[in-house]
Protein backbone atom coordinates (compact mmCIF):
# COMPACT_ATOMS: atom_id res chain seq x y z
CA UNK A 1 0.00 0.00 0.00
CA UNK A 2 3.03 2.48 1.14
CA UNK A 3 4.29 2.12 -2.10
CA UNK A 4 1.63 2.93 -4.44
CA UNK A 5 0.57 5.65 -2.22
CA UNK A 6 4.13 7.06 -3.24
CA UNK A 7 4.37 6.13 -6.28
CA UNK A 8 1.32 7.36 -7.29
CA UNK A 9 2.47 10.91 -6.42
CA UNK A 10 4.90 10.86 -8.19
CA UNK A 11 3.37 9.94 -11.75
CA UNK A 12 2.45 12.85 -12.90
CA UNK A 13 5.90 14.30 -12.76
CA UNK A 14 7.74 11.43 -13.85
CA UNK A 15 5.30 11.66 -17.08
CA UNK A 16 5.79 15.12 -17.73
CA UNK A 17 9.10 14.97 -17.32
CA UNK A 18 9.75 12.12 -19.49
CA UNK A 19 7.70 12.88 -22.36
CA UNK A 20 10.11 15.32 -22.94
CA UNK A 21 12.89 13.96 -22.81
CA UNK A 22 12.11 11.16 -25.28
CA UNK A 23 10.09 13.14 -28.09
CA UNK A 24 12.74 13.48 -30.41
CA UNK A 25 14.21 10.14 -30.15
CA UNK A 26 11.19 8.23 -30.55
CA UNK A 27 9.31 10.26 -33.26
CA UNK A 28 11.94 9.34 -35.30
CA UNK A 29 11.16 6.89 -38.08
CA UNK A 30 12.95 3.78 -37.96
CA UNK A 31 15.47 3.45 -40.35
CA UNK A 32 15.53 0.81 -43.87
CA UNK A 33 17.94 -1.38 -42.11
CA UNK A 34 16.22 -1.30 -38.67
CA UNK A 35 16.52 -5.10 -38.72
CA UNK A 36 19.86 -5.54 -38.54
CA UNK A 37 21.10 -3.97 -35.69
CA UNK A 38 17.97 -4.55 -33.79
CA UNK A 39 17.86 -8.19 -34.01
CA UNK A 40 21.38 -8.92 -32.81
CA UNK A 41 21.16 -11.05 -30.45
CA UNK A 42 20.33 -14.82 -32.17
CA UNK A 43 22.65 -14.22 -34.33
CA UNK A 44 25.46 -12.83 -32.28
CA UNK A 45 27.09 -15.90 -31.82
CA UNK A 46 30.77 -16.53 -32.76
CA UNK A 47 30.81 -18.94 -36.13
CA UNK A 48 27.69 -17.54 -37.75
CA UNK A 49 26.72 -18.42 -41.22
CA UNK A 50 25.27 -15.01 -42.49
CA UNK A 51 25.21 -13.95 -45.57
CA UNK A 52 28.61 -11.90 -46.42
CA UNK A 53 27.69 -8.60 -46.01
CA UNK A 54 25.28 -8.28 -43.17
CA UNK A 55 26.55 -6.41 -40.19
CA UNK A 56 25.58 -7.73 -36.71
CA UNK A 57 24.84 -6.12 -33.12
CA UNK A 58 27.99 -7.06 -32.10
CA UNK A 59 29.60 -5.04 -34.90
CA UNK A 60 27.45 -2.13 -34.64
CA UNK A 61 27.96 -1.93 -31.25
CA UNK A 62 31.72 -2.11 -31.10
CA UNK A 63 32.06 0.02 -33.74
CA UNK A 64 30.34 2.90 -32.02
CA UNK A 65 32.45 2.09 -28.72
CA UNK A 66 35.63 1.70 -30.70
CA UNK A 67 35.41 5.08 -32.62
CA UNK A 68 34.20 6.95 -29.31
CA UNK A 69 37.26 5.20 -27.53
CA UNK A 70 39.72 6.66 -29.80
CA UNK A 71 38.01 9.92 -30.34
CA UNK A 72 39.09 9.89 -26.40
CA UNK A 73 42.43 9.00 -27.01
CA UNK A 74 43.63 11.35 -29.64
CA UNK A 75 43.18 14.66 -27.32
CA UNK A 76 45.52 13.04 -25.11
CA UNK A 77 47.87 11.89 -27.76
CA UNK A 78 47.86 15.09 -29.29
CA UNK A 79 49.03 17.11 -27.02
CA UNK A 80 52.49 15.27 -26.38
CA UNK A 81 54.66 16.95 -28.45
CA UNK A 82 53.83 20.24 -27.28
CA UNK A 83 54.61 19.07 -23.59
CA UNK A 84 57.48 17.00 -23.54
CA UNK A 85 60.79 16.75 -25.64
CA UNK A 86 61.14 13.27 -24.84
CA UNK A 87 61.55 11.16 -28.12
CA UNK A 88 60.94 7.62 -27.39
CA UNK A 89 57.37 9.40 -26.05
CA UNK A 90 56.75 11.45 -28.97
CA UNK A 91 57.67 8.55 -31.13
CA UNK A 92 54.97 6.33 -29.40
CA UNK A 93 52.24 9.07 -29.42
CA UNK A 94 52.55 9.43 -32.34
CA UNK A 95 52.80 5.70 -33.81
CA UNK A 96 49.60 5.08 -31.53
CA UNK A 97 48.31 8.21 -33.12
CA UNK A 98 47.91 7.34 -36.78
CA UNK A 99 46.99 4.09 -35.79
CA UNK A 100 43.76 5.05 -34.66
CA UNK A 101 43.01 7.78 -37.04
CA UNK A 102 43.43 5.08 -40.07
CA UNK A 103 40.99 2.74 -37.89
CA UNK A 104 38.65 5.53 -37.03
CA UNK A 105 38.44 6.14 -40.94
CA UNK A 106 37.92 2.80 -41.68
CA UNK A 107 35.26 2.44 -38.67
CA UNK A 108 33.51 5.60 -39.35
CA UNK A 109 33.39 4.19 -43.39
CA UNK A 110 31.56 0.87 -42.40
CA UNK A 111 29.22 2.42 -39.65
CA UNK A 112 27.90 4.73 -42.23
CA UNK A 113 27.25 1.50 -44.18
CA UNK A 114 25.78 0.06 -41.41
CA UNK A 115 22.92 1.90 -41.26
CA UNK A 116 22.83 2.61 -37.54
CA UNK A 117 22.36 5.89 -36.24
CA UNK A 118 25.06 8.53 -37.08
CA UNK A 119 25.06 9.44 -33.40
CA UNK A 120 27.68 9.08 -30.96
CA UNK A 121 25.89 6.57 -28.08
CA UNK A 122 28.86 7.16 -25.71
CA UNK A 123 28.54 10.73 -26.44
CA UNK A 124 30.04 12.46 -22.83
CA UNK A 125 29.86 9.08 -21.21
CA UNK A 126 32.84 7.70 -19.11
CA UNK A 127 33.60 3.94 -20.14
CA UNK A 128 36.72 1.96 -19.43
CA UNK A 129 39.30 2.58 -21.31
CA UNK A 130 38.02 6.05 -22.27
CA UNK A 131 40.08 9.47 -21.26
CA UNK A 132 38.16 11.60 -19.50
CA UNK A 133 37.78 15.04 -19.70
CA UNK A 134 39.21 15.58 -15.47
CA UNK A 135 42.15 13.28 -17.00
CA UNK A 136 42.77 15.41 -20.36
CA UNK A 137 43.18 18.65 -18.03
CA UNK A 138 45.63 16.77 -15.35
CA UNK A 139 47.37 15.84 -18.76
CA UNK A 140 47.51 19.80 -19.86
CA UNK A 141 48.86 20.57 -16.71
CA UNK A 142 50.88 18.10 -15.63
CA UNK A 143 54.62 18.39 -15.22
CA UNK A 144 56.58 16.38 -17.83
CA UNK A 145 57.58 13.41 -14.92
CA UNK A 146 53.82 13.34 -14.65
CA UNK A 147 52.68 13.38 -17.57
CA UNK A 148 55.26 10.50 -18.84
CA UNK A 149 53.26 8.52 -15.61
CA UNK A 150 49.69 10.02 -16.47
CA UNK A 151 50.03 9.37 -20.08
CA UNK A 152 51.25 5.60 -19.30
CA UNK A 153 48.56 4.64 -17.00
CA UNK A 154 45.53 6.33 -19.54
CA UNK A 155 47.14 4.51 -22.53
CA UNK A 156 47.50 0.75 -20.75
CA UNK A 157 44.01 1.19 -19.86
CA UNK A 158 42.97 2.14 -23.35
CA UNK A 159 45.09 -0.06 -25.24
CA UNK A 160 44.43 -3.31 -22.81
CA UNK A 161 40.14 -2.16 -23.02
CA UNK A 162 40.28 -1.82 -26.70
CA UNK A 163 42.44 -5.23 -27.43
CA UNK A 164 39.63 -6.93 -25.51
CA UNK A 165 36.85 -5.66 -27.24
CA UNK A 166 38.12 -6.09 -30.11
CA UNK A 167 38.76 -9.70 -29.03
CA UNK A 168 35.16 -10.24 -28.88
CA UNK A 169 34.37 -8.81 -32.04
CA UNK A 170 36.43 -11.16 -33.99
CA UNK A 171 34.82 -14.06 -32.06
CA UNK A 172 30.64 -12.92 -32.22
CA UNK A 173 31.05 -10.25 -35.05
CA UNK A 174 29.84 -11.29 -38.37
CA UNK A 175 30.63 -8.63 -40.65
CA UNK A 176 34.18 -9.69 -42.65
CA UNK A 177 34.88 -6.26 -42.94
CA UNK A 178 34.33 -5.24 -39.06
CA UNK A 179 36.13 -8.37 -37.84
CA UNK A 180 39.04 -7.78 -40.01
CA UNK A 181 39.59 -4.18 -38.46
CA UNK A 182 39.14 -5.90 -35.14
CA UNK A 183 42.23 -7.94 -36.01
CA UNK A 184 44.06 -5.01 -36.64
CA UNK A 185 43.25 -3.09 -33.92
CA UNK A 186 43.64 -6.23 -31.84
CA UNK A 187 47.36 -6.49 -33.91
CA UNK A 188 48.44 -3.07 -33.52
CA UNK A 189 47.15 -2.61 -30.19
CA UNK A 190 48.96 -5.43 -28.31
CA UNK A 191 52.38 -4.40 -30.77
CA UNK A 192 51.80 -0.77 -28.62
CA UNK A 193 51.31 -2.64 -25.71
CA UNK A 194 54.83 -3.98 -25.95
CA UNK A 195 56.35 -0.57 -27.13
CA UNK A 196 55.03 0.70 -23.83
CA UNK A 197 56.06 -1.36 -21.43
CA UNK A 198 59.57 -1.17 -22.69
CA UNK A 199 58.92 2.61 -22.00
CA UNK A 200 57.56 2.53 -18.85
CA UNK A 201 57.40 -1.45 -17.22
CA UNK A 202 53.97 -2.21 -16.22
CA UNK A 203 53.45 -2.82 -12.06
CA UNK A 204 55.10 -6.19 -11.26
CA UNK A 205 51.71 -7.18 -10.04
CA UNK A 206 49.64 -6.10 -12.52
CA UNK A 207 51.49 -8.36 -15.72
CA UNK A 208 51.27 -7.04 -19.43
CA UNK A 209 47.04 -7.90 -19.69
CA UNK B 1 -0.48 16.37 -3.75
CA UNK B 2 -2.89 14.86 -1.94
CA UNK B 3 -6.35 15.87 -2.12
CA UNK B 4 -8.17 15.49 0.94
CA UNK B 5 -12.12 16.29 -0.21
CA UNK B 6 -12.08 13.96 -2.54
CA UNK B 7 -10.69 11.13 -0.49
CA UNK B 8 -12.96 11.74 2.26
CA UNK B 9 -16.21 11.39 0.09
CA UNK B 10 -14.74 8.14 -1.21
CA UNK B 11 -14.76 6.78 2.40
CA UNK B 12 -17.88 7.88 3.20
CA UNK B 13 -18.59 5.60 0.19
CA UNK B 14 -16.87 3.22 0.95
CA UNK B 15 -18.42 2.56 4.23
CA UNK B 16 -22.07 2.78 2.78
CA UNK B 17 -21.02 0.18 0.45
CA UNK B 18 -19.91 -2.30 3.13
CA UNK B 19 -23.28 -1.77 4.39
CA UNK B 20 -24.82 -2.16 0.91
CA UNK B 21 -23.23 -5.50 -0.32
CA UNK B 22 -24.51 -4.80 -4.01
CA UNK B 23 -23.00 -1.49 -4.56
CA UNK B 24 -19.61 -2.98 -3.93
CA UNK B 25 -19.45 -3.64 -8.14
CA UNK B 26 -20.58 -0.18 -8.45
CA UNK B 27 -18.08 1.49 -6.44
CA UNK B 28 -15.53 -0.45 -7.90
CA UNK B 29 -16.01 1.79 -10.72
CA UNK B 30 -16.34 4.92 -9.10
CA UNK B 31 -13.23 4.15 -7.61
CA UNK B 32 -10.71 4.16 -10.53
CA UNK B 33 -9.35 6.77 -9.84
CA UNK B 34 -5.57 8.38 -8.78
CA UNK B 35 -6.77 9.97 -5.79
CA UNK B 36 -8.34 6.64 -4.87
CA UNK B 37 -5.81 4.56 -5.43
CA UNK B 38 -4.15 4.11 -2.12
CA UNK B 39 -7.43 4.30 -0.11
CA UNK B 40 -9.07 0.87 -0.95
CA UNK B 41 -10.32 -0.78 2.33
CA UNK B 42 -9.47 -4.17 2.94
CA UNK B 43 -12.50 -6.30 2.97
CA UNK B 44 -14.23 -5.17 -0.39
CA UNK B 45 -13.36 -7.76 -3.27
CA UNK B 46 -10.58 -5.84 -5.23
CA UNK B 47 -8.26 -3.34 -4.65
CA UNK B 48 -8.58 -0.84 -7.85
CA UNK B 49 -4.95 -0.68 -8.93
CA UNK B 50 -3.59 -1.96 -12.07
CA UNK B 51 -0.63 -3.44 -10.79
CA UNK B 52 1.29 -6.82 -10.36
CA UNK B 53 4.72 -7.36 -8.89
CA UNK B 54 7.96 -9.03 -9.38
CA UNK B 55 10.63 -8.88 -6.45
CA UNK B 56 13.62 -9.82 -7.46
CA UNK B 57 17.06 -10.01 -5.49
CA UNK B 58 20.43 -9.05 -6.30
CA UNK B 59 22.06 -11.53 -8.75
CA UNK B 60 25.74 -10.77 -10.29
CA UNK B 61 27.70 -7.68 -10.93
CA UNK B 62 29.84 -8.04 -14.94
CA UNK B 63 31.02 -4.94 -16.97
CA UNK B 64 28.74 -6.60 -19.56
CA UNK B 65 25.10 -5.48 -21.47
CA UNK B 66 23.70 -7.63 -23.68
CA UNK B 67 21.67 -4.31 -25.18
CA UNK B 68 23.78 -2.35 -25.50
CA UNK B 69 27.06 -4.30 -26.23
CA UNK B 70 25.60 -7.59 -27.30
CA UNK B 71 28.85 -10.03 -28.01
CA UNK B 72 31.22 -7.69 -26.44
CA UNK B 73 31.74 -8.85 -22.39
CA UNK B 74 33.89 -6.26 -20.46
CA UNK B 75 32.87 -3.24 -22.59
CA UNK B 76 30.82 -1.66 -20.35
CA UNK B 77 30.49 0.42 -17.09
CA UNK B 78 29.65 -2.38 -13.83
CA UNK B 79 25.75 -3.23 -13.86
CA UNK B 80 24.21 -5.10 -11.31
CA UNK B 81 21.75 -7.82 -12.37
CA UNK B 82 18.67 -8.72 -11.09
CA UNK B 83 15.98 -11.80 -12.01
CA UNK B 84 17.63 -14.26 -14.62
CA UNK B 85 21.14 -15.40 -12.81
CA UNK B 86 22.63 -16.07 -16.03
CA UNK B 87 22.63 -12.81 -18.16
CA UNK B 88 26.25 -11.59 -19.19
CA UNK B 89 27.06 -9.95 -22.62
CA UNK B 90 26.40 -12.80 -25.39
CA UNK B 91 22.93 -13.51 -23.47
CA UNK B 92 19.92 -14.13 -25.58
CA UNK B 93 16.39 -14.86 -25.06
CA UNK B 94 16.48 -19.03 -24.85
CA UNK B 95 19.42 -18.34 -22.59
CA UNK B 96 16.51 -16.23 -20.02
CA UNK B 97 13.92 -18.91 -21.01
CA UNK B 98 15.82 -21.59 -19.13
CA UNK B 99 17.52 -19.84 -16.34
CA UNK B 100 16.64 -19.91 -13.02
CA UNK B 101 16.09 -16.56 -11.31
CA UNK B 102 15.98 -14.61 -8.22
CA UNK B 103 12.50 -13.44 -8.84
CA UNK B 104 9.38 -13.87 -7.41
CA UNK B 105 7.48 -14.99 -8.58
CA UNK B 106 10.12 -17.48 -10.13
CA UNK B 107 8.45 -17.78 -13.35
CA UNK B 108 9.92 -14.65 -14.13
CA UNK B 109 13.50 -15.05 -15.71
CA UNK B 110 13.72 -11.65 -17.40
CA UNK B 111 16.64 -9.72 -16.75
CA UNK B 112 16.77 -6.69 -15.21
CA UNK B 113 20.06 -4.79 -14.70
CA UNK B 114 20.91 -1.30 -13.50
CA UNK B 115 24.87 0.34 -13.24
CA UNK B 116 25.99 -0.71 -9.60
CA UNK B 117 26.07 2.19 -7.00
CA UNK B 118 29.21 2.79 -5.11
CA UNK B 119 29.50 4.16 -2.01
CA UNK B 120 33.28 5.64 -0.66
CA UNK B 121 33.94 3.05 -4.33
CA UNK B 122 32.85 0.02 -2.54
CA UNK B 123 29.69 -1.53 -4.24
CA UNK B 124 26.48 -1.60 -2.76
CA UNK B 125 23.45 -3.54 -4.01
CA UNK B 126 19.75 -2.44 -3.34
CA UNK B 127 18.33 -4.67 -0.07
CA UNK B 128 14.62 -4.66 -1.84
CA UNK B 129 14.30 -4.74 -5.49
CA UNK B 130 10.99 -4.27 -7.13
CA UNK B 131 9.31 -4.08 -10.62
CA UNK B 132 5.95 -3.21 -10.81
CA UNK B 133 3.84 -3.37 -13.99
CA UNK B 134 1.11 -0.76 -13.94
CA UNK B 135 -2.11 0.05 -16.09
CA UNK B 136 -1.29 3.77 -15.38
CA UNK B 137 0.13 7.26 -16.98
CA UNK B 138 -2.56 6.70 -19.65
CA UNK B 139 -6.61 7.10 -20.32
CA UNK B 140 -8.80 4.51 -18.89
CA UNK B 141 -9.76 3.10 -22.06
CA UNK B 142 -6.26 2.85 -22.91
CA UNK B 143 -5.27 0.91 -19.91
CA UNK B 144 -8.28 -1.60 -20.74
CA UNK B 145 -6.79 -2.44 -23.80
CA UNK B 146 -3.30 -3.09 -22.70
CA UNK B 147 -1.31 -5.70 -24.52
CA UNK B 148 1.05 -8.14 -23.03
CA UNK B 149 4.67 -7.11 -23.36
CA UNK B 150 6.38 -8.91 -25.89
CA UNK B 151 8.54 -12.04 -25.34
CA UNK B 152 12.16 -10.67 -26.06
CA UNK B 153 11.68 -7.23 -26.13
CA UNK B 154 14.09 -5.14 -24.85
CA UNK B 155 13.65 -1.76 -23.39
CA UNK B 156 16.21 0.49 -21.95
CA UNK B 157 14.99 3.52 -19.58
CA UNK B 158 17.01 7.07 -17.88
CA UNK B 159 20.01 8.49 -19.99
CA UNK B 160 22.92 7.06 -19.07
CA UNK B 161 24.44 9.69 -20.86
CA UNK B 162 22.31 12.63 -18.76
CA UNK B 163 25.17 15.93 -18.18
CA UNK B 164 22.87 17.17 -15.89
CA UNK B 165 19.33 17.23 -13.84
CA UNK B 166 17.49 18.85 -16.99
CA UNK B 167 18.22 15.60 -19.45
CA UNK B 168 17.29 13.01 -16.64
CA UNK B 169 14.29 11.27 -15.43
CA UNK B 170 15.94 9.75 -12.79
CA UNK B 171 14.20 9.92 -9.03
CA UNK B 172 16.19 9.61 -6.09
CA UNK B 173 14.18 9.48 -2.56
CA UNK B 174 14.23 8.40 1.47
CA UNK B 175 12.14 5.34 2.09
CA UNK B 176 10.44 5.86 5.57
CA UNK B 177 11.42 10.03 5.25
CA UNK B 178 8.70 11.18 3.05
CA UNK B 179 9.53 14.53 3.72
CA UNK B 180 13.26 15.03 2.03
CA UNK B 181 12.08 16.31 -0.88
CA UNK B 182 13.11 13.64 -4.22
CA UNK B 183 15.90 14.81 -6.59
CA UNK B 184 17.01 13.57 -10.07
CA UNK B 185 20.41 13.25 -8.23
CA UNK B 186 21.50 11.41 -4.88
CA UNK B 187 19.80 13.30 -1.27
CA UNK B 188 20.64 12.76 1.93
CA UNK B 189 18.59 10.26 3.73
CA UNK B 190 18.41 10.62 7.73
CA UNK B 191 19.75 7.71 10.06
CA UNK B 192 17.91 4.80 9.60
CA UNK B 193 16.47 5.33 6.26
CA UNK B 194 17.15 3.60 2.79
CA UNK B 195 18.02 6.11 0.27
CA UNK B 196 15.55 4.75 -2.89
CA UNK B 197 15.61 5.05 -7.00
CA UNK B 198 12.41 5.27 -9.01
CA UNK B 199 12.78 4.68 -12.66
CA UNK B 200 9.40 4.29 -15.09
CA UNK B 201 10.61 2.73 -18.42
CA UNK B 202 8.31 3.95 -21.52
CA UNK B 203 4.87 2.10 -21.92
CA UNK B 204 4.22 2.93 -25.82
CA UNK B 205 5.34 0.03 -28.64
CA UNK B 206 5.58 0.27 -32.10
CA UNK B 207 3.80 -3.44 -32.54
CA UNK B 208 6.70 -4.26 -34.25
CA UNK B 209 10.85 -4.74 -33.13
CA UNK B 210 12.18 -6.03 -30.08
CA UNK B 211 14.95 -3.37 -30.06
CA UNK B 212 15.88 -0.97 -32.20
CA UNK B 213 19.46 0.45 -33.59
CA UNK B 214 19.54 2.91 -30.92
CA UNK B 215 18.03 0.55 -28.28
CA UNK B 216 14.92 3.11 -27.78
CA UNK B 217 12.93 4.22 -30.63
CA UNK B 218 10.84 0.84 -30.52
CA UNK B 219 9.09 2.38 -26.92
CA UNK B 220 8.16 5.84 -26.53
CA UNK B 221 6.27 7.42 -23.23
CA UNK B 222 2.55 8.74 -23.34
CA UNK B 223 1.66 12.12 -24.85
CA UNK B 224 -1.27 13.03 -23.23
CA UNK B 225 -2.35 9.98 -21.19
CA UNK B 226 -2.55 8.31 -24.71
CA UNK B 227 0.21 5.88 -26.72
CA UNK B 228 0.87 8.06 -29.64
CA UNK B 229 0.10 6.85 -33.77
CA UNK B 230 4.23 5.96 -34.08
CA UNK B 231 3.89 3.66 -31.00
CA UNK B 232 -0.17 2.62 -30.63
CA UNK B 233 0.18 -0.72 -28.54
CA UNK B 234 -0.07 0.37 -25.29
CA UNK B 235 1.41 -2.37 -22.21
CA UNK B 236 2.28 -2.34 -18.96
CA UNK B 237 4.47 0.40 -17.52
CA UNK B 238 7.04 -1.08 -15.81
CA UNK B 239 8.33 0.79 -12.74
CA UNK B 240 11.61 0.03 -11.20
CA UNK B 241 12.09 0.66 -7.21
CA UNK B 242 14.98 0.28 -6.00
CA UNK B 243 15.88 0.18 -2.05
CA UNK B 244 19.73 0.76 -1.03
CA UNK B 245 20.92 -0.13 2.73
CA UNK B 246 22.72 3.30 2.45
CA UNK B 247 21.97 7.07 3.52
CA UNK B 248 24.06 10.13 4.99
CA UNK B 249 26.23 12.73 2.94
CA UNK B 250 25.53 12.14 -0.97
CA UNK B 251 29.11 12.54 -1.45
CA UNK B 252 30.02 9.30 -0.92
CA UNK B 253 27.73 7.94 -3.76
CA UNK B 254 28.49 7.73 -7.61
CA UNK B 255 27.08 5.53 -9.74
CA UNK B 256 29.23 2.99 -12.46
CA UNK B 257 27.85 5.45 -15.08
CA UNK B 258 27.91 8.89 -13.25
CA UNK B 259 26.35 10.98 -11.10
CA UNK B 260 22.81 10.01 -9.92
CA UNK B 261 21.06 11.45 -12.37
CA UNK B 262 22.22 9.27 -14.97
CA UNK B 263 20.91 5.98 -13.62
CA UNK B 264 19.20 3.80 -16.40
CA UNK B 265 17.74 0.41 -16.28
CA UNK B 266 17.37 -2.68 -18.92
CA UNK B 267 14.84 -5.06 -19.04
CA UNK B 268 14.81 -7.86 -21.52
CA UNK B 269 11.66 -9.25 -21.10
CA UNK B 270 12.09 -13.50 -20.71
CA UNK B 271 8.14 -13.62 -18.99
CA UNK B 272 6.59 -16.81 -20.32
CA UNK B 273 4.24 -15.66 -22.69
CA UNK B 274 0.26 -17.21 -20.69
CA UNK B 275 1.68 -15.70 -17.61
CA UNK B 276 2.76 -12.30 -18.75
CA UNK B 277 -1.07 -12.53 -20.82
CA UNK B 278 -2.88 -13.82 -17.66
CA UNK B 279 -1.90 -11.04 -15.24
CA UNK B 280 -2.52 -8.15 -17.91
CA UNK B 281 -6.02 -9.77 -18.33
CA UNK B 282 -6.49 -10.51 -14.69
CA UNK B 283 -5.29 -7.34 -13.00
CA UNK B 284 -3.75 -5.03 -15.68
CA UNK B 285 -7.06 -4.63 -17.89
CA UNK B 286 -9.76 -4.64 -15.33
CA UNK B 287 -7.74 -2.15 -12.95
CA UNK B 288 -7.03 -4.65 -10.43
CA UNK B 289 -4.07 -5.33 -7.80
CA UNK B 290 -3.12 -8.44 -8.11
CA UNK B 291 0.49 -10.59 -5.68
CA UNK B 292 3.56 -12.39 -6.86
CA UNK B 293 1.02 -15.03 -7.92
CA UNK B 294 -0.78 -13.00 -10.59
CA UNK B 295 -3.71 -13.06 -8.55
CA UNK B 296 -5.93 -10.41 -7.13
CA UNK B 297 -4.95 -9.36 -3.65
Amino acid sequence: MRTTAASSALVAVALLVSGCAHAGPAARPPTATTGNAASPAGTAGPGGTRGAAAFNGTDVAWLQLHVAMAERLLPALDLVPARTTDPAWRRLAAQVAATHRADLTRARGLLAGSGAPATNPHEGHDMPGMVTAEQLAELRSASVAALHRLLAQHLRAHLTQAVRVAAAEQRSGAHPAVTALAAAVVRNGTAALARLDRLDPPPASAGAR
Amino acid sequence: MERAVPRAGIRRRLRLATAIGALLTLLGTYAVSTTARADAAPGINAIRVAEFPADCGFSHRLPDDPIIFPGLPGASHMHSFFGSTVTNAHTTLPDLLNSTTTCNPGVDTSSYWVPTLYRNNVPVEPAIVTFYYLGEGVLSDVVARTEPLPQGLRIVAGNALATGPENSIARWSCLHAGHVPPSKNFVNCPAGTMLESYLDFPQCWNGRDLDSPDHKSHMAYPVNQACPASHPVPVPKLRQVLRYPVNGDPSQFRLASGPGYTMHGDFFNAWPVAEMARRVNDCIRPVIKCGHDGRPL
